[in-house]
């Protein structure tokens, strides 16, 4: 069998269904082929046991693409949004507890029960963090451009995005340029005294890094993760009705209106090409699928050392994808619990444990968790973010139940010892409960059921590369002009007509869609003649 | 009229060689120095009778070779030794010794993997280009960014320039040095554990880093930087120790006509209508000059020296943030015999270099978090030499002095730095040691141990960091120490830095010193009186 089409998008994820609806959006025939039964990649929501519904994948939907909601008419789909409130909620050993509300005082009231210094400057460090990722939102949204030698129009790109920066002040411009290649560690000094408020502001810049607090470079994430988010609200928590997955079957609708087929069970096994272009994939079962275009959501070592033939590339180029990193170090536990668990102080009900639940009582507490995974063990003592969607969602429980998702750091891909098999799953299940009952006692006791994905789980089940949940490292020397690689930064690939639309290319990983819009716009754009 | 055009506060190497340019443009100037030898950190004590120690650095290899021409520090007494190896014993019996002569460490490097020993003639080429690459960048003074000005842009392009010259590949490269960890860059190249772990070590030194920390593949490439006789990567010991270095450049500076005062304490800048009119001495003797440069870190300049109403808050805010966590000691040895490593028993060539106690990544990580928890590592990194096997002046005949850099010994220790912690820390430095050379514990005469707090109180290193401030990329260039006062100039006019706290930072280069001379002769042109 043989079909033919304008566009393949190998994986329906949320970006490349973001892709897939854009290009169809403007007229193209667009085939999207997933390999799981399901289409959302790892923003998808399942029936894990009878009645109890999770975010399998990601649970986490920081801020979408402002333009995806509306031209995607996602809304009228059926996507429902809602921010959690609090944000984040930390109980801490000795029974207290941080709420970090989305209203600034009313975080700020919960600092202040531990220090009223640090309740002083919490206006001014949203401040900080809002200004900086709105300079980051202009970044993400532009096309990397090509450094140092690029034609004038890149040069001009830079301009407009130093001029943007510029307009904020000179004062403020340096200190976003400071503040950028710092560690969380070196940040957060600078600002606050309270351990558990360290820890929890620290926590949003560790998710699916391999690094502590303490290494350079990763202040940049907790930037990173409040591009677009309204100012005053940190680490804030976006729902969507029926689960994160409602926005990937919101999407899949969406693209289905636009005349997109999505082909699940569709295992792509290899990228076809003739003299350096693209004529098609061959899927695991032979069946072959043709297009002039192919855009690739996988991430970069998937694309083109296992769907392409490596040796047919230019082998700087192979060696340079060779080298991306990607060291997954999170894992997943979802449990159904048969009544909602109560933390320490924390009072009863379900209000304050609507958002997330982190357990960051330090920063130190973090840096310790990513010491083991350095010497490729489990921490013993493990950071953890946990979120009971069904409180404010019942569709996500049967009544009078409970849906709870943790993911877990740092869980190493790589063990220095044996490997990631039954065994070695069901302790990292036991580590967590017990990390949790030491701050909810009673948790244990209600869980009805246990679901564990460790980092080759989300490697197999998701394809994430080395359970690598932005599809490779987020690190400084891999942003921006050098994501994927350098030279190859604006979603084209060596390949004529191959394009990236995942979390591997620029901006990179979150559920934001970014990637995929970014792909799908300089697709049209080289569809019209402009091919530079 | 003031009596001096300048005064040099601090007679580090880069106080006297910023008094040395000063002086060979012809003004007059006054270098004045806490301590009752020049030196600062670059200085060779008698710490016991007969045994000379470079108490703090201990090897060159960044001193700019336009320094060297242009005070002609040779004529001035200046020999370098050169050091002809790389020696790491490891735990297991075997060793990886690398040597300057290349087909010596090629067939040693095959000995543990022929594919590194393919790769390491590429990744020293790279290293070459990168440092020639980097090299203009530490030599200008950096630019403002946020200034519009005609001459500061001018600078920003003559940058973009320099960067488009380079290429997208070597800009990339480049690029990733500047960002990535050392061990991760390494591991790109290499397989040889405790070869990535050697290299990469020179990426932690004077870092509160480990080696798998982003940021540190800067620090060591900052140590490639070094040039010896034109030789990138080629460290030397100066004959007579490092104090040796200081002497040459201070003798250059008299010889142009410095004038240099010991025991001389300054106990504050002197400022009038603003402007910077000379320093008060400890004393109480007031010196005047137009022009005061200090060669002591940001914080003991600006914190210490400054009354806080002469400068903007802002710019003090910034300076107390600026980091300088300590997490390096000395233990400087004098030796009744020389080690005899199990590993390559013997008096051998490999005692004539560098010794370096780096078996492994996981070891150096291990040592950092240490660290990280406040305590001094327990089995702590270590770069050893042992100048008296190349240069017999520094210890009585028969015997010898070890000098050990050790890592990590952060400043804030728990419970802070007493006679008892010190002993201790020289207690594991030791005993470590004397896992791979078992004779070292009797072969002890005598033994100095150097805490970050004695960095602090006699070397006036601000929490014992060697740097004045650490490397870290929010720390480099036109941050450093803090912008808009990167270019030598401070909020306070007439006052300037010359210091390692300045661009291009830390180690023997006397780069801050030069490119200060240059601001400030610009500045002050007709010849400042």
């Amino acid at each position: 069998m043989s079909a033919s089409y304008d566009a393949i998008v190998i994986g329906a994820g949320h970006n490349g269904l973001v892709a897939a609806a854009y290009l169809a959006r403007s007229g193209l025939r667009v085939v999207v082929l997933e390999r799981r039964r399901v289409v959302g990649g790892a923003a998808a929501t399942e029936e894990l046991f009878p009645g109890f519904r999770f975010d399998t994948g990601a649970h986490r939907l920081g801020r979408l693409h402002p333009a995806l909601v509306k031209d995607l008419e996602l809304a009228r789909h059926g996507l429902e949004l809602a921010w959690a409130n609090p944000s984040v909620l930390t109980p801490l050993p000795d029974g207290r507890y941080l709420s970090l509300w989305r209203e600034p005082d009313a975080a700020a009231d919960s600092i202040a029960a531990f220090s009223s210094a640090d309740a002083e400057k919490w206006d001014a460090f949203t401040g900080l963090v809002a200004q900086v990722a709105s300079v980051l939102k202009a970044v993400h949204g532009s096309l990397p451009p090509r450094v140092p030698d690029g034609p004038a129009r890149d040069l001009a790109t830079l301009i407009r995005l130093a001029g943007g920066l510029r307009r904020l002040g000179k004062k403020e411009m340096i200190e976003v340029l400071r503040v950028l290649p710092m560690s969380l560690e070196e940040l957060l000094a600078e600002w606050f005294e309270t351990d558990g408020l360290k820890g929890t502001l620290a926590a949003a810049g560790i998710v699916g890094m391999c690094h502590g607090p303490m290494s350079s470079g990763t202040a940049y994430m907790l930037f990173h993760h409040h591009v677009g988010c309204a100012a005053g609200a940190l680490r804030p928590l976006q729902r969507a009705r029926g689960g994160l997955g409602s926005l990937t079957r919101t999407l899949a609708a969406a693209a289905g209106a636009y005349g997109v087929e999505i082909r699940t069970g569709a295992d792509v096994g290899r990228i076809v090409t003739s003299n350096a272009s693209v004529l098609g994939v061959t899927l695991a079962n032979g069946d072959e699928v043709r297009a002039r275009l192919i855009l690739s959501s996988a991430g970069p070592g998937t694309t083109f050392l296992r769907l392409l033939d490596p040796s047919r590339l230019d082998r700087d180029f192979v060696q340079d994808v060779s080298n991306v990193r990607y060291r997954g170090a999170t894992a997943k536990v979802h449990l159904a619990l048969g009544e909602l668990p109560r933390f320490g102080g924390v009072p009863a009900g379900g209000e304050h444990l609507s958002g997330a639940i982190s357990i960051s009582p330090s920063l130190e507490y973090l840096e310790r968790a990513s010491d083991a995974a350095k010497y490729g063990t489990v921490s013993g003592e493990p950071y953890l973010e946990a979120v009971i969607p069904s409180i404010s969602d019942p569709s996500m429980a049967p009544p009078g139940h409970h849906s709870m998702s943790v993911l877990v750091q740092y869980a190493p891909y790589h063990l220095r010892e044996g490997t990631w098999d039954a065994a070695r799953r069901e302790a990292l299940g036991d580590l967590v409960v017990q990390t949790l009952a030491r701050y909810a006692p009673k948790l244990p006791a209600s869980i009805l059921h246990r679901h564990v994905l460790t980092p080759l789980d989300l490697e197999r089940e998701f394809g994430l590369q080395e359970g690598s949940i932005y599809h490779g490292e987020m690190t400084l020397d891999r942003l921006y002009f050098m994501r994927p690689v350098a030279g190859w930064a604006r979603y084209r690939t060596p390949v004529d007509g191959l394009y990236l639309c995942g979390a591997g290319a620029h901006p990179g990983g979150g559920v934001t869609g970014y990637p995929g819009y970014n792909a799908a716009r300089r697709v049209l754009a080289d569809s019209r003649g402009s091919r530079h | 009229m003031p009596p001096y055009d300048a005064i040099v506060i601090g007679g580090g190497h880069n106080g006297l060689t910023n008094a040395a340019y000063l002086a060979r443009a012809g003004r007059k100037v006054l270098v004045l120095e806490r301590r009752h030898l020049t030196g600062g950190s670059t200085v060779t004590e008698e710490v016991y009778p007969g045994f000379k120690y470079s108490v703090c650095s201990y090897v060159v290899s960044l001193l700019r070779q336009e320094i060297i021409r242009d005070l002609e520090l040779a004529r001035h007494g200046l020999e370098i030794l050169p050091l002809e190896s790389t020696f790491t014993p490891l735990p297991n019996g075997d060793h990886l010794a690398r040597w300057s002569d290349h087909d010596k460490t090629r067939s040693e490097l095959y000995r543990h993997s022929p594919r590194d020993a393919e790769a390491y003639d590429d990744f020293g080429r790279l290293m070459y280009r990168m440092a020639v690459a980097v090299k203009p960048i530490l030599s200008m003074i950096p630019p403002d960014p946020t200034s519009l000005s005609l001459k500061e842009l001018k600078g920003l392009l003559r940058l973009g320039r320099h960067f488009r010259s380079l290429g997208r590949k070597d800009f990339a490269s480049l690029y990733r040095l500047l960002t990535m960890s050392s061990a991760d860059y390494l591991e790109e190249w290499f397989e040889t554990e405790p070869l990535i772990a050697t290299m990469s070590a020179s990426g932690i030194i004077g870092t509160f880093l480990g080696p798998r920390s982003p940021g540190t593949a800067y620090v060591q490439l900052h140590h490639y930087m070094g040039e010896i006789d034109g030789v990138f990567r080629a460290w030397g010991f100066p004959r007579g120790g490092t104090g040796s270095v200081a002497n040459a450049i201070a003798a250059a500076a008299v010889r142009l006509g410095a004038e240099i005062r010991t025991n001389a304490a300054v106990g504050q800048l002197m400022v009038r209508n603003g402007r910077a009119v000379g320093v008060a001495l400890e004393s109480g003797e007031e010196i005047r000059a137009p022009v005061v440069v200090s060669g002591l870190d940001p914080k003991r300049t600006f914190l210490g020296l400054v009354d806080r109403e002469d400068l903007p808050d802002d710019f003090v805010l910034a300076i107390e943030r600026y980091r300088m966590r300590g997490s390096s000691g000395k233990v400087n040895l004098a030796l009744g015999e020389l080690p005899d490593f199990k590993c390559l028993p013997g008096a051998g060539p490999h005692l004539r270099g560098a010794i370096s106690i780096s078996p492994s990544v996981d070891y150096l990580e291990r040592a950092y978090d240490d660290a990280k928890y406040g305590q001094f590592s327990r089995r702590p990194f270590m770069d050893v030499i042992i100048p008296s096997v190349i240069d017999p002046g520094m210890a009585p005949a028969g015997s010898h002095v070890m000098s050990i850099f050790v890592q990590y010994a952060p400043y804030a220790i728990n419970g802070g730095w007493n006679d008892a912690r010190r002993e201790a820390f020289g207690d594991a430095v030791v005993s470590t040691l004397a896992e791979y050379a078992p004779n070292l514990k009797e072969a002890i005469l005598h033994r100095q141990v150097v805490t970050p707090a004695d960095l602090e109180d006699t070397y006036g290193l601000t929490e014992g960091n060697i740097f004045h401030g650490e490397l870290t990329l929010q720390q480099l260039f036109f941050l450093r120490p803090a912008t808009p006062w990167a270019n030598y100039r401070t909020p306070v006019p007439g006052l300037y830095q010359c210091g390692s706290g300045s661009h291009p930072g830390g180690g023997i280069t006397g780069g801050p010193g030069l490119l200060a001379a240059r601001r400030i002769l610009a500045d002050t042109k007709g010849g400042g009186r």
